[in-house]
């Protein structure tokens, strides 16, 4: 197996001359291979070093780790071979020059002992880099030798008690000692180093095809293992998701990976026009009351969309939706982690007491499920309970008036009789809904247009006019009428559904 | 395995006993009384205030270590343990008497002990944590149990009851506020019409026990309703569940969901002992995670199965016994079941030491141990 593998190859190869050589030279120019490298590195060793400690079981995941190590030695050996080194070792001088300067600077009078320290300094970096080196070698032969005792095997006791004493942390009485070393030849380094190079210089010869199986074999088991996919899977999950949600399910990073498809909805497909965007405070609570329609509940993300890319302090709307959604698959959930939230007096006061700015559609259900025939004839304002829930919590509303989502997919008949086994309130039938499958539900590419009115505040009234309900319903109908005559205004100016 | 973060919370816990002590005033009279009784001599100290605290369902995971916190504090003079079985626990404070809720005698039995034991605290744990097959044992323990634990505390005339209940109760439905405040009906005893003898039973202790605290003017009743517990020694349903391989979900769904710390599910209960908090609160963890994502940080795998076969199948798996609850609990995968803590936060002064992210990655290390046969349990 690998220890044998040295001595084999020093028999065999006139090797100790030029891995002196690699030493001096090569090794320490490697690695400050560019920032990855270096960066990689050590971290790796740590990693590996703390890991076995951490974990309960040492042995099988240190043999795999020093596995993986040996793989990733040998890659970043190859690709510095050859053709490679020269442009290294330019770079090794600029860092030298590099460190030079960075270390001249505080004390210029021993500039040119400073060539002697940078010299030193960077051998010595070699020297510790050398010392890792063997220490990972000395932990992966022993917890291969451990893994050879747990089967039972037979292999002839590796030759690791020799450098035991390297394997002791660097003390200061050590330091002096490994200053010296450094300057004349060291005798035991040939033997026990596993020399990268040396690897990766000898990938043919057959002395390192049999550490090649051993890496093989490790990582064969460990992609055989279901622990291994069951963590590589979690971790590939969890891209798309923060681990944290708010409070209401509101996920900030799916919502980053979202935007794209929301922008070009909102600037290529609808190509929305915003007015009055100004109207919505940058700050402090406030209620957008919008019109609700087409078949799907498109516009409270096309509204979420345009405040967050026309405003000028870019707020987070959280709208409220019905309940239906709800018990719809996916649409849900993923409504959910856009900043919907259910629809309720209870919802929507603890949004507003977060000074939230929050959106709703008083309409509801029958919004969304107007015939086609009724395109922008609002219908009841439910119960006024937005108006309670402004009046109670003293939030101010901005009226909006959204135009073109009508047309997306205008609805010709409502289905009600399967509906309730579904748990949505209608089946819908438009021109291409039932007649070509899910994809008839694509919205048409229709014109938007979002406006938003001027701001409506109810201070005036105390918060006990909520119970008043001939108030409530006076202020319902005040803000309907608004809206409607917002709507009227834009309906009628507008040209062409598809152009505007 | 005491986890760091555990016994600092287990200490801040006994710190606020510290600082509330006027909970233990007003029956501080009677401990007096009861010692010098006892021990035929006056007690002469600064903290003369001590009680009685009687827990039923004493060998629970919450019996056992709610018993092994009181008996560090020293204003708890007894404790009364009652079960089936002795909690490992229990120390010198503690005496142990074995009661069988489900048998006849339970009541008088009952009565007899806390009124020999002079207890002026009942915590009442005899619930059963999991769903179980043995429906009619449970609705003995539960529904049957209770009622005949507060006729008995009644006839002691016990200062205080403090009951635990759970926020599953109030039930999954899409029409739930995101946050169930405890004014909420408990609507999970009818799911889709059919009737869940798991949560009917709790569902009828709980109404027992509003119907005591209005007719017993003078006592004390607190009820606690915690989130589903989570952490890494407790063992019920659900962190059988979410130490499967593959965690079945509902296709499409992905629920808000809550959890609450073992250690702050008991720390809870020894703050309701201390303080005089008459009330029913949620007891819940801060924050709340998408189920995908705690089966993802529990490092498991799911399997989403569309709902509509997913009751057929798992009424299958449960009568099999493999699977961990009945198809009711299906329901818990869709809708969003979350209470609301702030009352308790408010009133009772409880403060989650950890959130829901922290319990389910606590639960997590542990099962990651288990999993490797490192750990038993």
């Amino acid at each position: 197996m690998r220890p044998k593998r040295p001595e084999a190859k020093t028999a065999a190869q006139p090797k100790p001359a030029r891995r002196a050589n690699v030493q001096a030279g090569e090794r320490p120019a490697r690695r400050p291979e560019g920032g990855e490298a270096k960066g990689k590195d050590a971290p790796e060793t740590q990693r590996r070093r703390r890991r076995p400690a951490r974990r309960g079981s040492g042995t099988a995941q240190g043999a795999r780790d020093g596995a993986r190590a040996e793989q990733v030695r040998a890659q970043r050996g190859s690709a510095s071979d050859g053709a490679a080194s020269p442009r290294i070792e330019g770079r090794e001088d600029e860092l030298r020059r590099a460190e030079g300067a960075s270390e001249s600077s505080p004390r210029r009078e021993y500039e040119h002992e400073n060539e002697h320290e940078t010299e030193r300094r960077t051998e010595v970096i070699a020297q510790i880099r050398e010392l890792e080196a063997q220490l990972d070698r000395l932990i992966d032969e022993a917890s291969r030798r451990d893994l050879a005792e747990l089967a039972g095997d037979d292999e002839p006791e590796v030759a690791a008690s020799a450098p035991a004493h390297e394997e002791a942390p660097p003390t200061e009485r050590d330091e002096e000692k490994r200053e010296d070393a450094w300057r004349a030849p060291r005798p035991s380094t040939p033997q026990v180093r596993p020399s990268v190079t040396s690897v990766t210089e000898d990938r043919s010869s057959a002395s390192s095809v049999t550490g090649g199986e051993t890496t093989v074999f490790d990582t064969a088991r460990e992609l055989l293992s279901t622990d291994f996919y069951l963590r590589k899977w979690g971790r590939l999950a969890m891209r798309g998701r923060s681990e944290e949600v708010d409070d209401f399910g509101f996920d900030p990073v799916y919502e980053q990976k979202a935007r794209g498809i929301l922008e070009f909805l909102y600037t290529r497909y609808f190509r929305v026009q915003t007015t009055g965007i100004e109207n919505v405070p940058s700050h402090g609570r406030c209620v957008l009351v919008a019109n609700h329609s087409g078949t799907l509940p498109l516009d409270g993300v096309m509204l979420k969309t345009a405040v967050k890319l026309e405003h000028a302090s870019p707020r987070d709307v959280r709208w409220l939706t019905e309940d239906f959604i709800y018990h719809m698959p996916y649409l849900g959930s993923m409504m959910n982690r856009l900043g919907a939230v259910r629809a309720c007096q209870e919802n929507a006061e603890r949004l507003l007491a977060k000074e939230q700015l929050v959106a709703v559609f008083p309409e509801g259900v029958k919004g969304i499920g107007k015939l086609f025939s009724e395109r922008y004839r609002l219908q009841r304002f439910g119960r006024g309970g937005f108006i309670k829930l402004c009046l109670r919590t003293q939030t101010p509303i901005v009226p909006v008036a959204i135009v073109g989502a009508e047309e997306t997919n205008p609805l010709l008949f409502r289905v009600e009789y399967l509906s309730k086994a579904l748990g949505l309130p209608y089946i819908p039938i438009t021109p291409t809904f039932p007649a070509l499958g899910p994809l008839g539900l694509l919205p048409a590419p229709t014109k938007w247009q979002i406006h938003f009115g001027e701001m409506i505040d109810f201070s005036g009234h105390g918060r006990e006019a909520a119970e008043d309900e001939l108030l409530v319903n006076k202020l319902a109908e005040r803000v309907r009428s608004t809206i409607q005559a917002m709507l009227d205004r834009a309906v009628g100016a507008r040209r062409s559904v598809f152009f505007g | 395995m005491v986890p760091p973060k555990r016994r600092a919370s287990l200490a801040s816990a006994s710190g606020e006993v510290g600082s509330a002590a006027d909970g233990g005033k007003q029956d501080g009279g009677l401990g007096l009384a009861r010692q010098r009784g006892a021990s035929g001599r006056p007690l002469v100290g600064r903290r003369p205030e001590t009680k009685v605290v009687a827990v039923t369902g004493a060998s629970s995971f919450l019996g056992a270590n709610l018993i092994g916190l009181l008996e560090e504090d020293a204003r708890v003079a007894r404790i009364v343990a009652i079960d089936v079985k002795p909690p490992g626990t229990a120390q010198q404070k503690t005496r142990y008497y074995e009661v069988d809720f489900t048998a006849v005698s339970a009541e008088a039995r009952l009565s007899e002990i806390l009124a020999a034991e002079r207890v002026g605290t009942l915590v009442h744990l005899a619930f059963t944590s999991s769903p179980t097959h043995a429906v009619a044992f449970a609705h003995e323990l539960e529904s049957v149990g209770t009622r005949h634990v507060l006729v008995a505390a009644r006839h002691a005339e016990v200062r205080k009851v403090v009951m635990w209940s759970q926020t599953l109760l109030y039930g999954a439905h899409p029409s739930n506020p995101n946050f169930i405040t405890e004014q909420h009906p408990l609507r999970a005893g009818s799911i889709d019409g059919a009737n869940e003898p798991w949560f009917s039973d709790k569902i009828e202790a709980e109404a027992e026990v509003a119907r005591f605290a209005d007719t017993s003017p003078h006592a004390i009743v607190t009820v606690l309703r915690t989130a589903p517990i989570l952490g890494p020694t407790v063992n019920n349903f659900l962190t059988r569940y979410l130490s499967r391989r593959v965690v079945p979900v509902a296709m499409g769904f992905d629920p808000l969901v809550q959890f609450l710390h073992e250690v702050d599910a008991i720390a809870a209960f020894k703050l309701a002992i201390d303080r005089d908090h008459p009330g029913i609160y949620n007891i819940v963890g801060d924050g709340v995670l998408p189920l995908s994502t705690v089966i993802k940080l529990a490092g498991r795998l799911a399997m989403p199965i569309p709902h509509p076969i997913a009751r057929r199948v798992g009424a299958a798996l449960w009568l099999a016994q493999i699977a961990e609850a009945p198809p009711s609990f299906i329901r818990y995968l869709r809708f969003l079941c979350v209470a609301d803590g702030t009352k308790a936060r408010e009133r009772l002064g409880f403060r989650p030491a950890y959130t829901t992210r922290e319990a389910v990655l606590d639960f997590t290390n542990a099962q990651r141990l288990r999993d490797l046969k490192l750990l038993r349990g």
